[in-house]
């Protein structure tokens, strides 16, 4: 494990000593950046990525801020909380290492996000010194994240698997829709957190890699470039696009993520700082964990 | 030149010999950091005979500018004559024109907080930029506004084929079709760019 982590991060920083050299950008790679643009032959990714960002990326992002916790807010109002006894046995959920490495992750998002969305309205900011600043925050704490995410991607894969409770808990929305505490079929971890995980993990990796690329223009993965046999230039605007729509996803699932562990489950989020979990929470909300736990005469 | 003149860039590709004159002139007039080059000279179809050329590329100004509509910050502002200019003060130098544009204009000096990707820098016709005409902030960060004072932009003054020239687009139109016309031979091809350059009119 440590020795993809070494690997990973030493990718991401030795490329930049690839942009004190010739730029593929501006010189001889000039010419064929600039022939592609529109030709019959090319992927048009020139017009392709000016056109979704002048019309759509903004509003993309506009419309999940504002809908989705609207949507939270309505099922806040009908459906309400799930509220479980605080006061019964705790089950040792997550361990000191798990919980390092969560926060680590959370932290940078707490970051990321917001920094994310400043720089797409940054209009709205004036731009300038403020937004620039936000973009140079934004970098730092993909630094922080890049160091965490490969660990928090193997310490929970072996629970993160399909599972036949995972469609289960797909039919019902994972109890979410009814107000009746009821047994809900899940693992340690349900369908929804599952999907997070990989999200998070696999889409936030592509989140580095894009920014990375976006970061350094230079950015030169040999493999990468004669696998698609893109120019650099044409890769970037693979990039940008790909971190807005990849970004979009992890936004909306950071935005479900929180609403569910701070608002829904009274008191979920104590689990990932202490380590424990209620006892009626994980018999409710991860029945079949719970039976196997029972069985095990782990409880 | 009339009040609706737009002013455009074209290098005639049957002239220009690759001298380097009109990049090395705007780097000097503009004194430009190393690294950046707002002009460049390119040559095309290398050694293949009858279809090799060169030209000459800068920003274009292009009609409908591209970089103009992805900008986050809405820092591009297009002048009356339609020179596309930029304010680096509002600029985060985030890279997005330079992946709209079609001709590979805008370029990062990484003088930015940990050698991030500075503000955008690119041709500006020599027409300077938001800053007060003339002052030294408008030279410090967009180089000479030549425009103000009546000048040629420095690249085609230069050019000693006169195969770039500047101008009011309808005035280079016609000069391209009397050179056309008195070449009067051979099928003359639209100059490299002129379809992206002029064709979202
Ligand atoms: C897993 C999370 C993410 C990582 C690791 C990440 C990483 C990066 C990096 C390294 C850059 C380049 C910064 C620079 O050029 O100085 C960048 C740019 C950017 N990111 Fe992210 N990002 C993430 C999530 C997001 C999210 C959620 C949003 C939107 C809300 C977002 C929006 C942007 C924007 C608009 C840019 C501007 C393009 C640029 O500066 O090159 N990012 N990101
Ligand atoms: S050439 Fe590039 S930088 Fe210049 S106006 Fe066109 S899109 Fe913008
Ligand atoms: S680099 Fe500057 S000018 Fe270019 S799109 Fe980004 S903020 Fe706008």
């Amino acid at each position: 494990m440590k020795k993809y982590l070494f690997l990973f991060i030493a990718s991401l920083f030795l490329t930049s000593a690839a942009f004190a050299a010739d730029s593929q950008i501006w010189d001889a790679m000039r010419i064929q950046n600039i022939l592609e643009y529109g030709q019959d032959e090319s992927l048009k990714l020139g017009p392709l990525f000016t056109m979704l960002q002048a019309n759509y990326f903004a509003q993309a992002f506009l419309a999940v801020l504002v809908g989705v916790p609207a949507v939270f807010l309505l099922h806040y109002l009908v459906i309400g909380p799930k509220v479980f006894s605080h006061d019964g046995k705790k089950v040792y959920t997550f361990s000191i290492f798990n919980r390092i490495v969560h926060q680590i992750a959370a932290i940078s998002f707490m970051v990321l996000v917001p920094t994310g969305f400043i720089m797409i309205f940054g209009a709205n900011f004036g731009g300038g010194d403020f937004v620039r600043m936000m973009k140079d925050l934004h970098g730092l704490a993909t630094i922080s994240f890049a160091i965490v995410v490969i660990p928090m991607f193997l310490m929970w894969i072996k629970d993160m698997f399909l599972h036949l409770d995972d469609i289960k808990w797909l039919m019902i929305v994972g109890g979410y829709l009814s107000k009746t505490k009821r047994p809900v079929p899940a693992g340690k971890f349900n369908a929804g957190q599952k999907t997070w995980y990989w999200l998070a993990t696999l889409g936030g990796m592509i989140m580095i890699l894009t920014g990375a690329s976006m970061y350094f223009l230079d950015f030169n993965i040999a493999m990468i470039n004669s696998l698609t046999g893109l120019s650099q230039i044409d890769l970037l605007r693979v990039a940008a696009i790909l971190h807005a729509v990849v970004g979009l996803a992890v936004v909306a699932l950071f935005f479900v993520h929180i609403y569910m562990s701070v608002f829904v489950i009274k008191g979920a989020i104590h689990s990932i700082i202490t380590g424990y979990k209620e006892e009626e929470e994980v018999k409710y909300l991860h029945s079949s964990w719970y039976k196997k736990l029972k069985k095990d005469g782990k409880l | 030149m009339s009040e609706l003149a737009k002013m455009k860039f074209y290098c005639d590709d049957q002239r220009c010999i690759e001298c380097n004159s009109c990049s090395v002139a705007c780097a000097e007039a503009h004194e430009l950091p190393t690294g950046v080059s707002r002009r460049k000279v390119i040559t095309l179809n290398e050694g293949i005979f009858g279809k090799e050329f060169s030209t000459s590329v800068a920003c274009m100004h292009c009609t409908d500018a591209p970089c103009e509509q992805v900008c986050p910050v809405d820092c591009f502002y297009i002048r009356e004559d339609g020179i596309v200019l930029h304010d680096k003060e509002i600029c985060i130098g985030c890279g997005y024109c330079l992946y709209a544009c079609p001709f590979g204009a805008p370029q990062f000096p990484r003088d930015g907080a940990f050698g991030t990707k500075g503000a955008m820098d690119k041709c500006t016709m020599c027409a300077g930029g938001p800053e007060e005409t003339n002052s030294s902030a408008e030279r410090e960060l967009y180089g000479q506004n030549r425009i103000a004072e009546g000048k040629v932009p420095m690249c085609a003054a230069m050019c000693s084929t006169k195969a770039l020239l500047v101008g009011d687009e309808q005035e280079i139109s016609t000069i391209y079709r009397k050179r056309v016309a008195s070449r009067g031979k051979g099928v003359q091809s639209a100059p490299y760019g002129w379809s992206e350059e002029y064709s979202k009119q």
